[in-house]
């Protein structure tokens, strides 16, 4: 009976959770995944990005630098988040085109000046940004459904969904797709390698921006959460595969059930370890993604 | 003579690749009997702050060669200069054993871990291994901390045990870490001549050439990740002893990021003067710039960015300078 019992108020809620921050992860990994698809580069500035424009969101509606609305703040912290990544992809343009291995190199170092400018403007304060959605709790077949749960879960069902819808039938979608196919082919096609290149940096951004958002309510926002966040990510993309998108939001979820589930049975001290042996494991097992079959690995 | 400059025959470029052989040999001699003299004209502070320079040009040659051997970066070396570091902590303050044991141990560890960490990553593209060092880099402070009853968690180790009985502490700690940069430097210098280091630099460069020659590129990326790994758990162990105290703050996720920046600007050297000028810039940076804490990212990303930069403009712009000379 204690067995059910424990399978009950432990197990389910403990999955229920993780699979809303498992949502949150693959929206990261997403990111990632676009771009990675399309320009072969690892984008290791996500989180750090990411964190700075929840940072931004947070200083102009918390009245450190304006105080605006959640929502204009929002708008303009979007804003600046595509303005970042026009910029990071217009300085690295030239070199994604040559090396993928420097042009990965040089992501680490706009991750390092989104960090340093997070530390110049903010400090390195903790502080707390929640969302503005009502506080309400329901309770479905002994789960405790909470408001923000099903925020998390529409904002995270619209934007998963709008993206495939366009990279499933909107001609921008299919540019993409046919440069991650093959970019020489598409190239002599007449596509504009560098606008679609576009589009996904700008894409993932704004996708990181809603994951950060997304996600601080939970922790607290700090210099160092959102980049934290996104090691999760990471995993995520690895296990879909890294060149996959539906990889991806399996791999997130799978992600974030799995380190619900350890943290709760077997430790919370050592997470980013088990990530680490989650991603090792994973690159063994499904050396192309959980979405692959074993047996196409290139040799 | 501008002709000289953009078509190069077979002849000159082999007598180009000699003289480059021969003229680094004689200014690595040169600059080594200038660091042998330093402690002699340099205060004790500065001893100190140079036997760093040394530990992390180690450290920064381990990153490089991974890049130039193998094509691959890792932003997680303080892995295995975190294992390198701990194995002298550990023996040296728990079982008062000192380095002449250590060091071979560090240095086993770091090939074992590195060949080990390789190997669910060998069929597969590059960026598998960085986002695994990515990980890597992550659970190393977590790692320490939990191991306290070894490691000693946040306080740290302390190492004491000479290496010579009878030799002053300081210039012990200044030498050991010379030696040992100048140790790795040759060997790595003799891996570039060896049949091993040609081969690994085909597998990079020809894969399918190298498959036809019978190297196989799975041998390559795990060989070439056991070398560096070694390479990274010497860097620790000399960082551990010229530092004289191992603790978790010298292996942070930023350290690591730190290595790969000291790599990236000395454009991947792996020569002596160019590894130095890369740890030289992971060590001094910091102190430099201590009283302004929020900077030092800012800085690094700067400097990793512009030596990026301008290892992409620099050929361009030299090739359109040759252009002008030409014309007039």
């Amino acid at each position: 009976m204690s067995f059910w019992d424990s399978l009950i108020y432990d197990l389910f809620p403990l999955i229920w959770s993780g699979t809303i921050t498992g949502c949150l992860y693959a929206l990261g990994a997403l990111g990632l995944v676009m771009i990675f698809k399309c320009s072969k580069v690892v984008n290791f500035s996500h989180g750090n990005v990411a964190g700075l424009t929840a940072f931004l969101v947070y200083g102009l509606s918390s009245g450190v630098l304006m105080s605006l609305s959640w929502g204009a703040a929002v708008l303009l912290a979007m804003l600046a988040a595509v303005a970042i990544a026009f910029l990071i992809y217009s300085i690295i343009s030239p070199v994604v085109f040559e090396s993928d291995l420097t042009s990965t190199i040089a992501t680490l170092g706009f991750g390092l000046i989104a960090q340093g400018i997070t530390l110049l403007v903010f400090g390195a304060d903790i502080v707390a940004l929640d969302l503005p959605i009502p506080r309400f709790a329901m309770s479905v077949l002994g789960l405790l459904v909470t408001g923000y749960d099903l925020t998390v879960l529409v904002v995270a069902i619209a934007t998963i969904g709008a993206l495939f819808i366009v990279i499933d039938y909107t001609k921008l979608g299919i540019a993409f797709r046919a440069i991650s196919e093959n970019p020489f082919a598409a190239e002599v096609c007449g596509l504009n390698l560098k606008s679609v290149h576009y589009f996904a940096w700008i894409t993932a951004a704004i996708l990181g921006v809603i994951g950060a958002l997304l996600i601080v309510p939970t922790t607290f926002l700090s210099v160092t959460t959102v980049a934290t966040f996104m090691l999760q990510a990471f995993a995520a993309a690895v296990i879909g595969g890294f060149a996959s998108l539906p990889g991806a939001l399996i791999g997130g979820i799978l992600v974030g059930v799995m380190m619900n589930l350890f943290t709760f049975y077997v430790s919370p001290e050592y997470s980013s370890t088990f990530l680490l042996g989650a991603i090792l494991v994973a690159l063994n097992i499904f050396p192309n993604g959980i979405l692959q079959k074993v047996g196409g690995t290139r040799v | 003579m501008s002709n000289h400059a953009t078509h190069i025959t077979p002849d000159q470029s082999v007598f180009t690749r000699l003289s480059s052989v021969a003229t680094p040999g004689v200014t690595a001699g040169i600059l080594v009997a200038a660091l042998i003299v330093m402690p002699f004209l340099l205060g004790g502070s500065w001893t100190f702050t140079l036997g760093l320079c040394f530990a992390n040009s180690i450290g920064v040659l381990a990153v490089s060669l991974l890049v130039r051997y193998g094509g691959e970066v890792s932003i997680g070396h303080t892995f295995f200069t975190a294992l390198g570091a701990y194995s002298i902590g550990v023996l040296d303050a728990r079982f008062g054993i000192s380095l002449w044991a250590s060091v071979p141990l560090a240095l086993l560890l770091g090939v074992t871990f590195g060949i080990l960490f390789a190997w669910p990553s060998r069929n597969l593209h590059g960026i598998y291994l960085a986002v695994t060092t990515l990980a890597l880099a992550l659970a190393v402070p977590e790692m320490i901390n939990n191991f306290d009853i070894l490691t000693g968690g946040y306080e740290g180790l302390y190492v004491a045990t000479p290496f010579i009985p009878g030799m002053s502490m300081g210039m012990q700690r200044y030498y050991f870490a010379l030696v040992m940069l100048v140790i790795v430097c040759f060997a790595v210098a003799r891996l570039r001549l060896s049949r091993q280091g040609m081969a690994l630099l085909l597998a990079k460069t020809h894969p399918a050439a190298a498959d036809a020659f019978g190297t196989r590129r799975v041998w390559a990326r795990i060989s070439i990740m056991g070398i560096s790994g070694g390479i990274g758990a010497l860097c620790g162990a000399a960082l551990a002893f010229s530092g004289s105290t191992v603790s978790p703050g010298g292996f942070t996720f930023w350290q690591a990021i730190f290595l790969l920046v000291g790599s990236v600007v000395s454009f991947y050297g792996l020569s002596l003067p160019r590894v130095l000028l890369g740890g030289a810039f992971v060590t001094l940076v910091p102190q430099l710039l201590s009283a302004s804490g929020a900077w030092i990212p800012v800085f690094y990303g700067l400097a990793l960015l512009g030596m990026i930069l301008l290892g992409h403009y620099m050929p361009r712009i030299r090739k359109a300078m040759s252009r002008i000379s030409e014309v007039s």
